[in-house]
């Protein structure tokens, strides 16, 4: 009776976020009065799911035969998609990523999207798993193109295109693993020792998953999309995106104890690490850089699957703190762009003398991407790490700190612009409004979330033990 | 509340509160910015000297211990506690922080508040390294340092401080993140043994590691204390940052900077693995040579002020490390106690080329010269600085070099033969430096009314000198504090092979 409840329970956040991206799109169409305030009314709906949100008990429920997981990791993992969310719509309410007159699809794609992100993390079986992707994934290919821009077209195209071939690997490698395994569910899958087919299965499955996650080769997609899409769709798919598909990853990795899925791993995270970052050196695009950098962070946390259970406790440590460094860095774009493409670097030049605050916050959040300590991203870092050289991969660890050193080189970039090069010319400065707030609560959680890292650590590792 | 308590703690922590504090003065009032400063780094130098009178020689433990448990999951605590040779260069640290930002009240007129917070963050960090007991707090403190003196440099720096900041970051933190990596290697090895996470410093002394793993973990562990000493040949930083960095900056750089290096290897890379230490030992003392002779050379050859002293700085270093990697009771108190006095020598010299710098903003030899006339109280004050650095006996730098010189004759006499020559070096060129600036004609018409010493320059210069006079004339004080930590550390370094527990 106790478990309905919280099924029930449980169950109503996504069923809420539904209902409310529907009022989102339908209500201003019949009431005049509510144009306009879309942003306002999804905002609040997202609030409201917030609080219906709570830490699950200690257990775990299967629902809808299997396709459902509703445990603590579930719940932590929901309550950070709608953080997400709520944030994002933040952004496009203080800064409006499409025009005013337009109607509320912006905000009923997003939703829908978020909703997708939410089933993907708790889904209990492959095929579940691909329809939320897909879920999460078509709603984002027209918000990368809701600007109608050409920059967002080619964005929405591209990450149409690349998603697409992406989807389709899943879909093939889900086939093959269904001929074998008929019932698809993660359990069931565990319990074999795959056979040439359900690998290419798996493989394939890996690779469409690695698109959504960013790893190098599958990362082709990301700057081009991170950079063309309006700037609160890109936070949206560094903080949020990227965590549906590293849960997954996470859950496909660990069937395997050994042999070639997790050497598979072992170089996706590799050749992530050391692309991504070597890519990263030359850009002049702040939303470039910061697509680059979301790729090596991708790698940093397929190094931390290494550590098994205490490495995905990282993983969930690391997710939250990875979006708000990127929630924060995407917004500080937010408030210098101007037109359709996000700044360059170098129009970062002298911020630290116009708008202090801005120059000090973005500098944080650059700091805590590098890992440089005090910052939270320093200590998500090192959990990540720590798993990993427990469990014996020093070598992975290794190439891993040595890139992380090579990065701090373009996050130090940013800062260099910003305190130690002259004003271009006078700037306009737009306050900040809500965009603030944003801004300034990102920044407390970086420099914070780290030297109080206790409460989200103990919620991180009871949440791991249930994967 | 314990950690405000406890003093030790309390040092750690004041100088961060009182730069959060400043945070909240409006930037424009600069009179309170500099009042808040010089008032926290002063409370921090009085807790300090409570720390001096409170810490009892004798004791072979550590003292003013608190130990608070910080990430219980990963056996993460606030642990924190000195022996002698962190008392000295916590002293150290106290003493020259004031110091530092008495000189920068006129040289930093741009953005004064950032300049003062990063000061604060920077004492704490620095202090944070020499307290922590705890290997993730010493390696956050290590780290976090980054941060206020890369702005340090970069914002406040000279022309090339761009340059100069990212060489200096990236370097630090390329050399210091294989020590992370070491770290987690130690620490899961310690787990793997006893079956409790723990970054202990003095539990993790009893770690059993083989040789082999010790051959990779002290190499890990000595390249990050190797590029903060600076050790030729991972030197070429240090020469950039402290040319460009502020007179405050490189008073900092050279007075407590460097030696977190030294440090390093006394408190962590030889006690944690003195299988692999007795391999490198001899190797990183030749190093250290060859940074004397190398270091004094190039500085030799400098027109400019700054760089010389830089360089200088090189060549020191290598004599205070090859004192530490001999092993040896005398040589390696004399290392402790040539810290000190590097730091209060090479920190006055700096502050002395700062004082001419604010005035004909060169630091060129051939642009002085004659000073002797004009300021006789700087020639003075400089006079004293040149002979402590190069050893003169009755001033400080004589009973450290001289005890290092010595205890190194019985382990490494052909190495310490050859120190000897960097030495003679560093009298040859420190003392022509000061015949050109000081003596001779008044060979520039702009130099005729330059005004000698004001009372603040007096003021954060007494203490120094002060302390550079008595230190030469009484050095028993100093390194009878230091004497218990140097033989732990030597016992530490002597412990028979551990046995052969495979990781």
């Amino acid at each position: 009776m106790e478990h309905a409840n919280y099924a029930a329970s449980a169950l109503s956040v996504p069923l809420l976020l539904a209902l409310s991206a529907f009022a989102v799109l339908l209500l201003p169409l019949f009431i005049k009065a509510l144009r306009g305030t879309q942003g306002l009314i999804a905002l609040s709906a997202v609030l409201a799911a917030l609080t219906f949100s709570r830490l699950a008990p200690q257990v775990g429920l299967s629902l809808f035969s299997g396709a459902l997981l509703i445990n603590p990791a579930s719940s932590y993992l929901w309550i950070f998609a709608l953080c997400v969310l709520a944030l994002v719509i933040s952004l496009s309410v203080s800064r409006a990523p499409v025009r005013e007159e337009s109607g509320g699809e912006y905000y009923f794609l997003l939703i829908m999207s978020t909703l997708g992100l939410m089933v993907l993390m708790a889904a209990g079986d492959l095929f579940t798993a691909f329809i939320a992707l897909e879920l999460l994934s078509l709603p984002l290919y027209a918000l990368a193109g809701i600007r109608r821009t050409r920059p967002g077209l080619e964005a929405a195209y591209k990450y149409f295109m690349l998603g697409a071939f992406g989807s389709a690997l899943t879909v093939m490698g889900i086939a093959l693993l269904n001929s074998i395994y008929p019932g698809l569910s993660f359990g069931e899958l565990k319990t074999v020792t795959p056979d040439p087919l359900a690998l290419a299965g798996f493989l394939l499955v890996i690779s469409g998953f690695a698109f959504k996650t960013a790893l190098v080769p599958f990362h082709m997609w990301v700057p081009d999309a991170y950079e063309g899409a309006p700037t609160q769709i890109s936070a949206f798919m560094g903080a949020a995106v990227k965590a549906g598909g590293v849960v997954i990853l996470w859950r496909l990795y660990g069937l395997f104890d050994g042999g070639p899925v997790r050497e598979i791993f072992w170089w996706l995270a590799v050749i992530t690490v050391v692309t991504a970052n070597l890519m990263a050196l030359g850009q002049k695009g702040l939303k470039r850089l910061l697509a680059y950098s979301s790729v090596a962070h991708a790698g940093y946390l397929a190094v931390a699957f290494f550590g098994g259970t205490r490495g995905f406790e990282a993983v969930l440590y690391y997710l939250p703190v990875y979006a708000m460094a990127t929630i924060g860095a995407f917004a500080v774009a937010l408030a210098l762009e101007k037109g359709d493409k996000g700044p360059l670097i170098d129009d970062l030049a002298g911020l630290a003398r116009t708008r202090p605050w801005l120059a000090a916050a973005m500098s944080s959040f650059m700091f805590s991407l590098a890992g440089v300590p005090p910052l939270a991203g320093f200590f998500a870092k090192f959990y990540a790490f720590a798993g990993a050289v427990s469990a014996g991969y020093t070598g992975l660890v290794v190439i891993a700190v040595i890139m992380s050193a090579v990065s701090v080189y373009y996050y130090l970039k940013v800062t260099v612009v910003m305190y130690m090069k002259p004003a271009a010319g006078e700037s306009d400065s737009e306050p900040l409004g809500s965009l603030g707030f944003v801004i300034g609560l990102m920044a407390a959680g970086v420099i914070l979330a780290g030297i109080f890292s206790r409460p989200l650590l103990v919620l991180a590792a009871e949440a791991s033990r249930w994967f | 509340m314990e950690i405000l308590i406890n003093p030790l703690s309390l040092l750690v922590i004041l100088p961060a509160a009182a730069g959060l504090a400043l945070l909240a003065v409006p930037r424009e009032n600069s009179g309170a910015l500099k009042g808040v400063t010089l008032t926290a780094t002063l409370l921090t130098l009085l807790v300090s000297f409570k720390l001096y009178a409170g810490f009892s020689p004798a004791e072979t433990g550590m003292q003013f211990q608190l130990n608070l448990p910080w990430l219980p999951s990963y056996g993460i605590n606030y642990f924190i506690g000195i022996d002698g040779v962190s008392l000295l260069l916590i002293m150290l640290t106290a003493l020259l922080m004031p110091v530092a930002v008495l000189a920068s009240f006129s040289y930093i007129k741009e953005a004064q508040r950032g300049y003062y917070v990063c000061l604060l963050f920077l004492q704490t960090s620095m202090i944070g390294v020499f307290a922590a007991l705890d290997l993730f707090l010493f390696y956050l403190f290590w780290e976090g340092m980054l941060i206020p003196m890369y702005f340090l440099i970069g914002v406040w720096g000279g022309p090339r401080r761009i340059y100069a900041a990212l060489k200096f970051f990236i370097y630090t933190m390329a050399g210091s993140v294989l020590m992370l990596a070491a770290i987690l290697w130690v620490v899961s090895a310690h787990h793997a043994v006893t079956g409790a996470w723990t970054f202990s410093i003095p539990a993790l002394y009893e770690g059993a590691l083989t040789p082999a793993a010790q051959f990779w973990l002290f190499a890990a562990f000595a390249l990050a204390f190797a590029v903060k000493v600076p050790l030729f040949p991972f030197h070429t930083w240090l020469p950039d940052a402290h040319v460009e960095a502020p007179t405050a900056g490189s008073v900092l750089l050279a007075g407590v900077l460097l030696k977190m290096g030294v440090y390093g290897y006394m408190r962590l890379a030889v006690p944690l693995f003195p299988a692999a230490a007795a391999v490198f030992a001899p190797w990183l003392a030749a190093l250290g040579v060859v940074g004397i002779i190398y270091g004094s050379l190039v500085a030799w050859s400098q027109r400019d002020m700054k760089k010389m002293v830089a360089y200088s700085s090189v060549a020191h270093m290598g004599v205070i490390v090859l004192g530490i990697m001999c092993l040896e009771p005398a040589a390696v108190s004399g290392a402790v106690l040539q810290m000190v006095n590097h730091g209060l020598s090479t920190g006055a010299l700096f502050l002395l080329v700062g004082v001419l710098y604010e005035r004909r903003h060169t630091r060129m030899i051939e642009d002085y010269g004659g000073l002797a006339k004009v300021m006789p109280g700087f020639a003075a004050v400089f006079m004293i600085v040149t002979l402590s650095s190069i050893g003169l006996p009755g001033l400080n730098g004589f009973v450290g070099e001289a005890l290092i010189l010595f205890g190194s004759f019985r382990v490494y006499p052909w190495l310490a033969a050859a120190a000897v020559s960097g030495v003679i070096l560093s009298a040859v060129y420190m003392l022509g430096m000061y015949q050109e600036v000081v003596f001779g004609p008044v060979r520039h018409a702009e130099n005729k009314a330059l005004p000698d010493l004001n009372a603040r320059e007096w003021l954060y210069l007494l203490p120094i000198l002060a302390l550079i006079v008595l230190i030469g004339v009484c050095p028993n004080p100093v390194l009878r504090r230091a004497e218990t930590a140097v033989n732990v550390y030597i016992d530490l370094a002597h412990r028979a092979a551990p046995p052969a527990v495979r990781k």
